[in-house]
């Protein structure tokens, strides 16, 4: 009796609860600016800056910040947070009402009920600072620009120059870049003549593999935000793929090992057991410190399209944080030629402003490699910048890199591989829209 | 008649409120909150619609949700079975033994201490397929080179035992206090009447290591269905989700895109009812063994 009495009030008391919602409702639109801001009311506050480092730009993150510090008298207080946990931390903090003022996110999608218009405050032209490509993503349908375009990452292919000078082969150049069979053809011979482990290694990741879908002439998501694998043309792509890991081109336990996380293989290529690998700018930073051999980027490989697939990181303000303004201001600073040139400069990333992508960059070392990205940005297909900012691409890159596997598991073909990414992509974009 | 609030009926109540207060605040509240969240969905973490049963609706039919389950399953039995017997034969060992039992039992208590995602990758190393330290071994006395780690049915029991090695020596001290507060004259007794090893283990030992080894099957149970931190780093779930355990499920469906708190908190609310009711069953099994 007593333990039904228990049972009764613990469901009571469930059942009161489950009448208060956990959540609260997404917030209007924010009204149409530009409003002002009063720069010399900063002095004396603090901004939390929430971040999350890809290597050597924490340095100069902090350099940028003690510049705007000293500019505007306020005080910037660097959060930094594993990329892992960003969106775990970001939702939590704006559920319970204190999101940082500004964050450094690879995607604005999921908190955009949350966030600044920044054409508010820097008027409906703000936009058109940025590149194309990056300032259309960082829009949502509605027109608002919830994010500023921080960094442009652009996939390309690494390549181990000692070892293709050791096979007598030779390398890409901008004006006569590989077909994607040359690529192939010259990674096995070049694996072949050193005796590597393998010709060809990409990260497992749906962001590279969308590279090669690009490379083939489609992508996951189109640029309505619709599914649009083209079936045809990926199944093309995935036998392709698929042949490299029967052959061992590719190594099959790379990727089946370790589920559908998301693993780099630049420690393969940094082994020299790897003459082509495909990864993206970011890795420049590390080879450049790390590699005991010569290497160089090259253009990707061209298929029915040529460049790559672009990805990118931008700088948020949260309407709910205690001084909006100030976080629209950090974020318009943040952005600006002089400090964005020099974060670009001393962290190997490519610019998102127009003036910068004209002016170029001069990069510490390795600029001609950073140019060969550089380069790719404009012959990237527009599309491939509207698949990237998608909510549902995330979902859909790790959709993908679960069937691959079963493809080169040899589970099922590559005709089920496309139906089953198709309808996975289809229900994801259904979700998050 | 008035109570004073220091009289012998008041006064324990007062000195358990405070740790009450914590408790309620920080586990009975969110675990009620959980069962809350389950009645609503939302793709982005932040707004939420009632959808009553829906999320339950939706994990009874999922497919993959059953897959995960009947995988759990698999690892509980394999994992409970293999840690209450080589506890058992473990304490069993370390309580015959003479010297070094201490050093011993901390060298097997050691696992139990390391974190983990730190045990996810120690492991994970040392299963690696061409230079890992186990292929490397198994190599050089001819015996090939498996894929631990790329076979669903290899990965599968490489968990269990790497579960096992790190649980062990915890269970093999629960075991080791249980032994050693069996009356020692029992033995000589059994020894006086003609007692072998064998007989004294069989008929006075494990029927005494009863209530104890109860205890260890509860734990053990409540553990394994919980694993999830050394699973994720070692296997990611893989090779092809044949290591993707429920609580896996859960994290992913938490806080991997598209966010859908109020599917996880449905399949955690699954998870306890499930683990609530194999708990309870052995210990009304238990208690009823020991009564008879």
């Amino acid at each position: 009796m007593r333990l039904f009495r228990a049972v009764t009030v613990a469901c009571a008391a469930a059942m009161a609860i489950s009448a208060c919602a956990p959540g609260q409702p997404a917030d209007e639109p924010a009204a149409a600016g530009p409003q002002q801001i009063d720069w010399a009311s900063f002095r004396g506050q603090t901004l939390d800056y929430l971040y999350f480092t890809d290597g050597p730009d924490e340095a100069a993150t902090r350099a940028v910040i003690d510049r705007f510090t000293q500019e505007t008298g306020s005080t910037v207080n660097l959060q930094i947070v594993p990329f892992a946990d960003l969106e775990r931390t970001l939702q939590g903090r704006i559920g319970s009402g204190t999101p940082p003022h500004v964050a450094r996110v690879q995607t604005w999608s999921p908190y955009a009920d949350s966030l600044v218009d920044l054409k508010t405050y820097f008027g409906p032209d703000y936009p058109q600072q940025f590149t194309p490509g990056p300032a259309a993503a960082a829009q949502a349908p509605d027109g608002r620009m919830l994010g500023a375009p921080n960094d442009l990452t652009m996939n390309g292919p690494f390549v181990n120059v000692d070892a293709f000078n050791r096979a007598g082969i030779p390398l890409p150049t901008a004006q006569d870049p590989w077909t994607w069979d040359e690529m192939v053809a010259a990674a096995t011979a070049v694996q072949q003549a050193n005796g590597m482990e393998s010709a060809i290694a990409i990260d497992k990741s749906g962001h590279r593999l969308s590279t090669v879908l690009s490379a083939f002439g489609t992508a996951l998501i189109g640029q309505d935000g619709k599914e649009a694998l083209d079936p045809a043309k990926a199944e093309a792509a995935l036998n392709s793929l698929n042949g490299l890991v029967q052959s061992g081109a590719i190594l099959k336990d790379f990727w089946l090992e370790q589920g559908s996380r998301y693993r780099g293989a630049n420690e393969q290529f940094l082994a020299q057991q790897v003459p082509v690998y495909l990864s993206g700018n970011w890795q420049v930073g590390q080879f450049a410190q790390n590699a005991t051999f010569q290497w160089a980027a090259v253009p990707n490989a061209c298929g029915e399209r040529c460049g790559g697939f672009p990805g990118g990181k931008y700088l948020v303000a949260f309407s709910e944080s205690s001084n909006p303004a100030l976080g629209a201001a950090f974020v318009e600073w943040m952005n600006r030629a002089e400090a964005q040139r020099a974060m670009s400069e001393q962290s190997f990333w490519l610019p998102t402003r127009r003036d910068l992508v004209e002016s170029g960059i001069t990069y510490p070392s390795r600029t001609e490699d950073m140019g060969v990205f550089l380069a790719d940005v404009a012959v990237t297909p527009e599309d491939t910048y509207a698949a990237n900012g998608s909510p549902a691409f995330n979902g859909s890159a790790r959709l993908f890199v679960e069937e691959i596997s079963k493809l080169f598991a040899g589970q099922q073909d590559a005709a089920t591989t496309v139906t089953a990414v198709k309808t996975g992509v289809a229900e994801l974009v259904e979700q998050t829209s | 008649m008035t109570r004073s609030w220091t009289g012998p009926r008041v006064a324990p109540y007062l000195f358990i409120l405070p740790n009450m207060l914590l408790f309620g605040a920080f586990t009975i509240w969110p675990a009620i909150n959980g069962f809350n969240i389950s009645l609503y969905d939302s793709d982005n973490g932040r707004t939420f619609r009632y959808v009553g049963t829906e999320n339950y609706a939706e994990i009874v039919s999922s497919a993959e949700f059953w897959r995960v389950a009947r995988l759990t399953v698999v690892f509980v039995i394999g994992l409970v079975v293999l840690t209450t017997v080589a506890a058992t034969a473990l304490a069993l060992l370390l309580n015959a033994q003479r010297r070094g039992r201490g050093a011993l039992r901390a060298a097997y208590f050691v696992p139990f201490l390391v974190s983990p995602v730190v045990v996810g990758l120690i492991w994970n190393l040392a299963l690696e397929r061409q230079n890992g330290l186990v292929n490397t071994a198994l190599q050089a006395v001819g015996l090939g080179a498996p894929g631990w780690l790329l076979d669903g049915g290899l990965a599968m029991g490489v968990i269990i035992v790497v579960g096992l090695w790190t649980q062990v020596g915890f269970y093999a001290l629960i075991v080791l206090a249980g032994l050693q507060g069996i009356d020692r004259g029992l033995y000589e007794a059994a020894r006086i009447d003609g007692a072998g090893t064998w007989q004294q283990l069989r008929l006075i030992t494990l029927p005494l290591l009863r209530p104890t080894t109860l205890v260890v099957v509860i734990l053990a149970t409540i553990h394994a269905f919980q694993a999830f931190d050394y699973i994720y780093t070692l296997t990611g779930g893989g090779p092809l989700g044949a290591t993707t355990l429920i609580v896996q499920f859960i994290y992913e469906s938490s806080f991997e895109s598209p966010i859908r708190y109020g599917l996880a908190s449905a399949a955690g609310v699954v998870l306890f009812v499930v683990v609530f009711g194999v708990t309870a069953l052995n210990y009304l099994v238990g208690r009823r063994q020991e009564a008879v």
